[in-house]
């Protein structure tokens, strides 16, 4: 049960950016409130000591998905359902938006935001791969400051950001992709069954008469936080994509999770689900 | 306390209210409107659903101090003063309704995607209602009776 807690609901961006530091020790930002709601009611630790909601729903700043020549710009408050309607969207970002299509429910989707998801990022966080593989950039702002970095710099670690307390994610800016990539966005289990059956992975890739030209690769849920394999995408890089060598490099995806995950969860089972999906995913994108 | 107004079923209204209460226990407690139903309180089982501004949530993650001007529709306010609305008529036609306490959620969720959709696919059909969890009827029933609506709504002639 939640005991005391007062609300406020600031019209602006400036506003809101004021108030993170007037009221700093113990404010918090609310958005759709999906993990945010739940975790006050279970007395979360996370969530635990604040006094003060900050409804961020009703900035403008914050809301909006525009595109200029370069970029995509999406408003750190926007929900999924915006996104889902949203054409620059679904043509320009497919598998981001395969991914919101996939998350929760209508009645999730028409509350929880996107910067919720990842600024949360829990292991499974359905976003983050997709941010991942598009090279999307996270636009943080304070009252006093304004920066931008790569999505990857951004998160650090389960539940854990490079967020300050006075900040806001205003904007989450991504380069238009070419449209000579092709890709996908896989995702295996629903949020709340076992952690061994989640299973997400994002791909795009380039290729020229079949020698890949650039591959970028995404984990989500099988990592302790969604992460690219920059390993195995140099290695990739001019290869021939035939059967035997889309097979070697599901192979080294496992042996890189393993890698990563120190061997702390069960692979027996995981592993080789893994491989066969991402050679699949692989299979698909290059054949069509 | 915090005063907020907002509007439920088509009323304007002020109250006085704890900001951090959930949504569905101000409705419950402070308005009486018990249609609205509480089943796994996380978000998952879509018997709290309400429509805010139009759209489908889950009023047990919603917390009272953010609705302050937004438009609420219940499940109360969903018939036309006596008369029912073809979503309700058509549950009871197709035996939609076994123990009854997924239906205003799942009645709300179909009137929403309807006001969107008048048209829908079974897809879209079962996608609108994948949060509304039911154990009794195995969802076919309620497919029918929102595909039968659609109809209705589709063809004037047969309207109520
Ligand atoms: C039933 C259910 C099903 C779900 N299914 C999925 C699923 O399939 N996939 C998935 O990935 N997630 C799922 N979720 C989790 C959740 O819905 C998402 O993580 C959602 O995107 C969170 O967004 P929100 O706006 O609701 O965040 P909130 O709960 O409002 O906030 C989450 C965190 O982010 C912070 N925050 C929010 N916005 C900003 C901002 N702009 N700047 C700085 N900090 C901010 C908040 O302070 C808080 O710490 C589910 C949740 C529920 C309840
Ligand atoms: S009670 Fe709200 S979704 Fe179950
Ligand atoms: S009729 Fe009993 S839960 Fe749906």
């Amino acid at each position: 049960m939640i005991s005391s807690l007062e609300i406020l609901i600031p019209k602006n961006l400036n506003e809101a950016l004021s108030l993170l530091v007037e009221r700093k020790n113990n404010c918090r930002i609310i958005a759709g409130g999906t993990d945010v709601v739940p975790g006050l009611q279970q007395g979360s630790n996370r969530f635990a000591n604040s006094e003060l909601l900050i409804d961020i729903n009703r900035i403008p700043e914050i809301k909006s998905i525009t595109q200029t020549r370069e970029k995509i710009s999406i408003g750190g408050a926007e929900t999924f359902s915006d996104m889902l309607q949203n054409q620059i969207v679904k043509e320009e970002l497919p598998l981001l938006w395969k991914a919101c299509s996939t998350i929760g429910s209508v009645q999730i989707r028409n509350r929880a935001t996107i910067a919720g998801n990842f600024v949360n990022n829990a292991p499974c966080a359905d976003t983050v791969p997709a941010l991942l593989v598009y090279n999307a950039t996270i636009e943080v702002e304070s009252l006093s400051s304004k920066k931008e970095i790569s999505i990857g710099e951004f998160l650090t670690g389960p539940y854990k950001t490079k967020l300050n307390k006075d900040e806001i994610v205003t904007r989450i800016n991504i380069p238009i992709p070419s449209k000579e990539f092709r890709g996908d966005f896989y995702k295996l289990g629903r949020r709340r069954a076992v952690a061994i059956s989640r299973i997400t992975l994002a791909v795009l890739t380039k290729t020229q008469n079949h020698m890949i030209d650039e591959i970028r690769i995404a984990s989500g849920a099988v990592t302790p936080i969604g992460i690219r394999f920059s390993d195995l995408e140099k290695l990739a890089k001019g290869k021939y994509a035939d059967d035997k060598f889309l097979k070697l490099l599901s192979q080294k995806l496992g042996e890189q999770i393993l890698n990563v995950t120190g061997l702390r969860w069960s692979s027996e089972y995981k592993l080789p689900v893994v491989q066969q999906m991402f050679y699949q995913l692989l299979k698909e994108i290059e054949h069509g | 306390m915090t005063e907020i107004k907002f509007i439920v079923n088509g009323k304007n209204v002020k109250v006085a209210v704890e900001p951090y209460i959930r949504l569905i226990d101000l409705l419950r407690e402070k308005f009486d409107l018990t249609g609205t139903k509480e089943g796994c309180g996380v978000g998952e089982c879509g018997a709290c659903t309400v429509l805010m501004n139009g759209r489908a949530v889950n009023s047990c993650l919603v917390l009272a101090g953010q609705i302050d001007g937004n438009e609420i529709l219940t499940i109360e306010g969903l018939a036309n003063h006596n008369a029912l609305h073809p979503l309700q008529k058509n549950f009871l036609l197709h035996g939609a309704i076994q123990c009854g306490f997924c239906t205003p959620g799942m009645v709300l969720s179909a009137s929403a995607l309807l006001n969107k959709n008048p048209n829908p696919d079974e897809e879209e059909i079962k996608d609108a209602i994948a949060g509304n969890l039911c154990r009794c009827t195995g969802y076919k029933q309620i497919i029918e009776a929102v595909k039968e609506t659609a109809k209705e709504i589709n063809s004037p002639s047969k309207q109520l």
